[in-house]
């Protein structure tokens, strides 16, 4: 299975800081490996949105942190499915725990900020991280996944994933 | 009210909801029309559609994730539409002709009075 680098390591270096040479070695992941990164990448985005309706008093965050709930777990709900009916289970990985590392760290950041400055701070997080997924999915992950049903859910997440990165990008013009 | 008379078919909920979302509504000369929308990667689909007072809309979800179709203005909402599910409204006189999924407001349509 190989993988657009290029890509990846752009969205990883920008998104999660690490360096590229380690992120070109996610070409070695196979489908159940793709399935946990993106299992863990849309939990953290439930967490994310968790964080939100905690801490942040706008109607619109809200709201929009409502969505990420509804929708990630939807979509996890169907890749659970589907896994469970291909017999097969997520395998975590390399990409999958930077991704948890880098979000307990921001989750520590987000989490000591109040009123405009999170509301700024979640959306801009929100978009960037959108941003980042969206091109691992499209560029690398996408192209690369074997199994014809993993493959289909891959791209209809990717969808929805588009649609919540416009949306984030509306939110973030609003909070300016 | 000619609407629940034509429709006896409808449930309950579903006569209080149009109720609620459209007020009387009033069939075209040509009798109510059924109109079907379909909610398909993101979109509305047709994105606008030719309506009279009286006829039905149904919309239908085949998306993964839930939507809704909801007024710009709010005064009618289908209300969360689950995946695979439909969701139907009568078409009153007094609806603003465009609307939007709630969770997902980047997703637009227009309903055009005839």
């Amino acid at each position: 299975m190989k993988l657009r680098s290029s890509h990846l390591a752009m969205a990883i270096a920008i998104m999660f800081s690490v360096v590229p040479a380690k992120a070109e070695s996610a070409a070695d992941l196979n489908d159940l490996q793709i399935a946990h990164v993106a299992y863990v990448a849309d939990n953290i985005d439930i967490r994310y949105a968790h964080l939100a309706l905690a801490i942040s008093q706008n109607p619109e965050v809200r709201a929009f942190a409502q969505t990420m709930i509804r929708d990630h777990t939807a979509v996890n709900e169907q890749a659970l499915a589907l896994l469970a009916k291909l017999k097969a289970e997520p395998q975590g990985n390399f990409l999958s725990t930077t991704l948890q590392q880098n979000a307990e760290k921001l989750i520590d950041e987000m989490s000591s900020l109040r009123g405009q400055a999170f509301d700024k701070r979640y959306a801009e997080n929100e978009l960037a991280y959108h941003k980042a997924v969206n091109d691992l999915v499209e560029n690398s992950f996408i192209p690369n996944i074997d199994n014809a049903e993993v493959k289909a859910l891959f791209e209809a997440g990717l969808q929805i994933f588009k649609a919540h990165e416009a949306h984030a990008q509306m939110m973030v013009g609003k909070l300016k | 009210m000619t609407i629940r008379t034509r429709r006896a078919v409808l449930s309950n909920s579903m006569a209080v909801l149009t109720a609620m979302a459209f007020g009387t509504g009033r069939s075209s000369a040509a009798g109510p029309v059924e109109h079907a929308v379909s909610i398909t990667g993101f979109k509305f689909v047709p994105e606008t559609i030719t309506i009279a007072p009286g006829d039905r809309i149904t919309w239908t979800n085949n998306d993964i994730v839930p939507h809704t179709a909801t007024a710009m203005d709010k005064r009618w909402d289908t209300g969360t539409i689950a995946k695979g599910k439909s969701k139907s409204l009568i078409v009153g006189e007094d609806h603003l002709t465009e609307y939007f999924c709630r969770f997902h407001p980047k997703m637009k349509a227009r309903l055009i009075l005839r």
